[in-house]
């Protein structure tokens, strides 16, 4: 019954996320499948793109190593409050990142600083994903024993042992984190296109937008894809999956070390990196908007309201819906040894989210199909396809540091598994659950390629409405709708923190 | 043999007081045995003889050397000569037995690396684990090779934290006996920290029983056996 | 439970059979075109459910939407910023022909001879410039001059591979030729021309004083203008026998086998009225097409500007061709 109801499952999985781009696919192969669109100049242009990429990753990946290390490690005073701020840039859209970003460099330098230059998409996108590496790193240093550390430290200096024990044990999180973020930015098209730096994703998205030539963007969609997909399966093969990933009892504290000679580098690496991923980019905004020639708050939260009262719903349910499917994909890879489900969420995640766009409309689109494609169910199955995979890998991490010893033994008392969840495993899971649900709402709110190809007519959603409107608005009155949207965001994330952490006291004293 | 002091010291854990203006002297024989029901204290006191923790005030000395005092950590833990064995060993997961035995050789710039880890590897009857990795490793093979790497290194001090806590009696027993055997080869003063009053009559020459960071009562089995503390009495079974 | 119970409501609830509304996919700057379409809701009564869409170097928005849906089109009226995506969609058999009662108040240049598109409410292709960097004297009255050096690394253009602006290029290529319009960029590149990502994005940088003009849309022009007296913009090519502007009516065009195409006719007919290109031309200067219509004074009139003598349909099918060589210029 279980295996049954297992394989029906993934089955409907498989349908609702995978069959669309199979269908594609296979249109794509009975169209013109050739890979005559294979000339010099693609080749090359995805070897630049792939090059620039790996450079960012590495970047972000040191940076978000370093956070990750330093608020893990030390004692850190508002240790929090740096945590969070540092995960802020994760909110921010990346067009308009690369907007106030570009407003600064001709603030300080003259408009031709930069101009065109790599060097600023390597800057602005590793502002952008450093966060990504922070959390994943910090996540897993937070789970190493503190023996470990320890028993180095009783044979050599701590740089020592952090360099032969800490870093050998968080290698597969460090691989983790390059290889998201050179996925994130090989795929993300909107800085580049600002920038004016051709990258292969700006050319699809010209074969798209400019030349309406789908055949062709989908082809080099899935040249992109193969890349990715090696990427993610060379990354599950060697790392993920590597045996030696440390197991960690709840109650087992990290070493924390206080700080003495190094303070004022430590702080200074911090605050750096605070101003500049956070507070000279919305300075750049608040500045814009309030510095204006006209204020716009009023009309900008007239705009912005209604539509971001369906966007917080949508995220809701779609931050839900990520969370309950990754779960459960986490479960069965961790648990039953079964990864069809994390393979579907895998090979999903790599999919550009224009590409997923088209496919679910030629497959959603049909008058059989239309209950899911003209509600919000559309988008919530786009959003798991999305950010499933992040979600599931997150729990499954957390279900690595669980002894399965500990469900075993309540199942051996007779504890229906059910209840086994919801009392033992579902407590000790829930800062992985949680940390999922919380970077899949983000996610959603800010997801706009997809969006906008499948949001029902009539639905007005946050981000969307904030790029219809930029088309042709005073900048002051799109800077401000952009920060209520942000500060509406961070309101809510710091009500899930906030209830969060009374769920999970209130779970620790049961 | 090396004589461990501690004085006066106050020291918290997570705002919980575990040694309460704690004195003590160790060394007069080689072999001590701390023992007392859980969070009295015993784990906090040989980190701090490690010095894995400060205390907030007191002093710590090694062979009458000065290593910490009133917060401050004079002598870093690599360089007191300290061995540690901890309750879940920790054995690095992601080095062999052999990488996990040869890393503090390495570190020490030792010469004839190989040779010591085949010859403490001989000495524990494990050498066919050499290249095997701790999941692969039964419990009480974790333990022959969380006590050769410590003794590789040829410490003054061996500080064991509850190490039997998950080995069967067989293997236990064994064990015991290899360390005393070790104890007499080496010559390190051991410190041993268990819950288990069996074992520390098996093993120590000196008993330390401690409840709520003090000391209740000290000597050797007999004297022990013999204490008016109620609860030493109780905690034994007297 | 509770998570499947409340997906289910929002189905349900998208989900209702409205036969009273009609779904429109506008391209039109969703700050002018909403407010129109509300007020149609408002007096016909018939749910107007709107999407919009953003710059198209943002996303790919609602062009691609329409084509993927082909098959089962949920838009029953298409409104374009300009004719080119409505002649793309008629050929991908899209649209739907209509010949509209209004049709025979709109000049014929401006429609379809088919009835697949019909155009009202026009912009222009101007030249924004920033008062404080340039004088008006020293300003350019030709598009040609922008290859001259007096000219180098101040203007801007947006990306030519979208929107209006590859529209611009394309008329321009087939008013002058292949040959002509290749060596006209290539000067235009010798001059070092910013490329900016959009004419949202142009309009920006001419505000903002990084560039001295830039070449836009006359609805741009006019939100500069709104937001900063220190920008002004004017026609080029206006001499007699000069190249004329652009001239970019909206377009509209139904779309074929669509759900509700009794309501998508009557949005049309609301669409091409004087009510309609009144408001337009408050909002956002659009011009009138429609003879008779009250115009603000700031809204300029097509029957003083010059226009470009061009056809749509022809610019469109020089468009691929065309753009692969703009794409060419841009990558080299």
């Amino acid at each position: 019954m279980a295996r049954t109801l297992k394989y029906l499952l993934s089955g409907i999985l498989g349908v609702l996320l995978l069959a669309p781009i199979a269908l594609l696919l296979l249109q794509w192969i009975g169209d013109d499948g050739s890979l005559s669109f294979l000339n010099g100049k693609t080749l090359s242009l995805i070897g630049h793109s792939i090059a620039y990429s790996s450079i960012i990753a590495l970047v972000a990946t040191l940076i978000g190593a370093v956070c990750a290390f330093l608020l893990t490690q030390f004692h850190i005073r508002f240790k929090s409050f740096y945590t969070f701020v540092l995960l802020l840039p994760i909110l921010i859209s990346p067009y308009i990142f690369a907007v106030a970003w570009k407003d600064i460099f001709i603030a300080v330098g003259g408009e031709k600083v930069m101009d065109k230059s790599i060097l600023e998409l390597i800057f602005i996108h590793s502002l952008l994903f450093f966060p990504l590496a922070m959390v994943i790193i910090m996540s897993a240093l937070s789970r190493i024993s503190a023996s470990l550390e320890e028993s180095a430290c009783m044979i050599t200096s701590y740089p020592r042992a952090v360099f032969k024990i800490i870093l050998p044990l968080i290698q597969p999180s460090i691989g983790l984190s390059f290889v998201l973020i050179l996925i994130f930015s090989l795929s993300e098209f909107s800085v580049p296109a600002y920038l004016g730096i051709n990258t292969f994703t700006t050319e699809i998205f010209t074969q798209f937008s400019a030349f309406y030539n789908t055949k062709l963007a989908l082809s080099q969609s899935i040249l992109m894809l193969s890349f990715s997909l090696m990427l993610m399966l060379s990354e599950v093969k060697i790392l993920s999956d590597a045996p030696f990933f440390t197991v960690d009892m709840k109650g087992n504290r990290t070493r924390i070390h206080t700080l003495d000679k190094g303070k004022k580098w430590v702080y200074g690496f911090l605050n750096t990196f605070v101003f500049l991923a956070l507070f000279l980019p919305l300075s750049a905004l608040v500045y814009q908007s309030v510095f204006a020639q006209e204020t716009f708050f009023i009309r900008a939260f007239d705009l912005i309201a209604p539509a971001l009262v369906n966007s917080v719903i949508l995220a809701f349910f779609g931050a839900c819906a990520i969370v309950l499917i990754g779960l459960w994909s986490a479960w069965l890879k961790e648990r039953g040894r079964y990864s069809l489900p994390n393979t579907i969420l895998l090979v999903m995640f790599i999919v550009p989210s224009i590409v997923f766009g088209i496919a679910a409309i030629h497959f959603y689109n049909t008058p059989i199909g239309n209950f899911i494609y003209g509600s919000m169910l559309i988008l919530i199955i786009g959003y798991v396809a999305h950010f499933g995979f992040i979600a599931s890998r997150i729990i499954a991490n957390g279900y690595k540091q669980l002894p399965p010893s500990l469900e075993e033994a309540a199942l051996l008392m007779g504890i229906s598994p059910l209840k086994c969840f919801r009392k033992v495993t579902f407590a000790l899971l829930s800062p992985s659950l949680f940390a999922a649900f919380v970077l899949s709402f983000v996610l959603c709110i800010g997801e706009l390629g997809m969006t906008i190809m499948l949001y029902p007519a009539g639905m007005e959603l946050a981000g969307v409405k904030i790029y219809t409107i930029a088309a042709n608005a005073p900048q002051a009155l799109t800077d401000t709708m952009i920060l209520i949207n942000l500060g509406t965001v961070l309101f809510f994330i710091g009500f899930f923190a906030f209830g969060g952490k009374i769920l999970f006291k209130r779970g620790a004293h049961e | 043999m090396s004589s461990i002091t501690l004085e006066h010291i106050h020291h918290s854990y997570k705002n919980n007081l575990t040694l309460r203006d704690f004195s003590y002297s160790f060394g007069k024989q080689n072999r001590v045995c701390i023992i007392g029901p859980s969070g009295c204290g015993k784990t906090s006191l040989l980190r701090l003889i490690a010095g894995l923790e400060i205390p907030q005030e007191g002093k710590v000395l090694i062979d009458g050397a000065l290593v910490t005092e009133n917060k401050n950590l004079i002598v870093p833990p690599h360089k007191r000569g300290i061995g540690f064995i901890f309750q879940d060993l920790a054995l690095w997961p992601h080095m062999s037995v052999y990488e996990n035995i040869a890393f503090g050789l390495h570190e020490q710039e030792t010469n004839q690396i190989d040779q010591t880890v085949k010859r403490s590897l001989d000495f524990f009857g494990i050498s066919d684990a050499i290249h095997k990795y701790p999941h692969q490793l039964s419990g009480g093979q974790k333990q022959m090779v969380a006590i050769a790497r410590t003794l590789v290194l040829e410490p003054k001090v061996l500080l064991m934290d509850e190490p039997m806590a998950n080995i069967d009696v067989q293997v236990k027993e064994q064990i015991l006996i290899h360390l005393k055997t070790l104890q007499h080869l080496y010559g390190f003063t051991l410190l041993y920290v268990t819950h288990d009053h069996r074992e520390a009559f098996e093993i120590g020459e000196e008993i330390v029983v401690m409840r709520e960071g003090k000391i209740m009562a000290h000597g050797t089995k007999e004297e022990i056996l013999k204490t008016k503390d109620s609860f030493t009495q109780s905690f034994i079974k007297i | 439970m509770g998570l499947i119970g409340s997906i289910t409501l929002l189905i349900l609830a998208s989900c209702s059979n409205n036969t009273n509304e009609v779904v429109v996919y506008s391209s039109v700057d969703q700050i002018f075109s909403e407010p129109i379409l509300k007020e149609f809701e408002e007096k016909s009564s018939i749910t107007v459910k709107m999407v919009f869409d953003t710059e198209e170097t943002k996303s790919t928005g609602v062009m691609n939407r329409l084509i993927a849906e082909g098959r089962n089109p949920q838009c029953d009226l298409f409104w374009s910023g300009d004719p080119m995506r409505n002649i793309l969609l008629k050929s991908k058999g899209i649209t739907a022909p209509l010949h509209s009662i209004a049709a025979s108040k709109i000049p014929s240049f401006a429609q379809d001879k088919e009835g697949h598109w019909i155009g009202f409410s026009a912009r222009a292709r101007v030249l924004l410039y920033n008062k404080k960097l340039i004088a008006k004297e020293a300003l350019p009255q030709s598009i040609l001059d922008l290859t001259q050096p007096q000219y180098d690394h101040k203007f801007a253009i947006a990306n030519p591979l979208f929107g209006t602006t590859t529209f611009h290029i394309a008329a321009i290529f087939s008013a002058w030729g292949t040959e002509k319009g290749m060596q006209w960029l290539t000067g235009l590149k010798k001059n070092n021309v910013t490329i900016a990502t959009s004419n949202g994005d142009v309009k920006r940088r001419v505000l903002k004083g990084e560039v001295a003009m830039g070449l836009t849309d006359t609805d741009d022009a006019f939100e500069a203008k709104k937001e900063n007296s220190d920008v002004d913009y004017l026609f080029l090519d206006q001499e007699k026998n000069g190249l004329g502007s652009l001239i970019m009516p909206n377009a509209l065009s139904l779309i074929a086998h669509s759900p509700h195409p009794e309501n998508g006719k009557k949005l049309m007919e609301y669409l091409l009225s004087k009510e309609v290109e009144s408001q337009l031309a408050q909002s956002c200067a659009q011009m009138p097409l429609i003879k008779g219509v009250k115009t603000p004074k700031q809204t300029p009139s097509l029957e003083h500007i010059t226009p470009m003598k061009i056809e749509y349909e022809k610019i469109s099918h020089l468009l691929p061709t065309i753009q692969e060589r703009v794409q060419s210029w841009l990558e080299h």
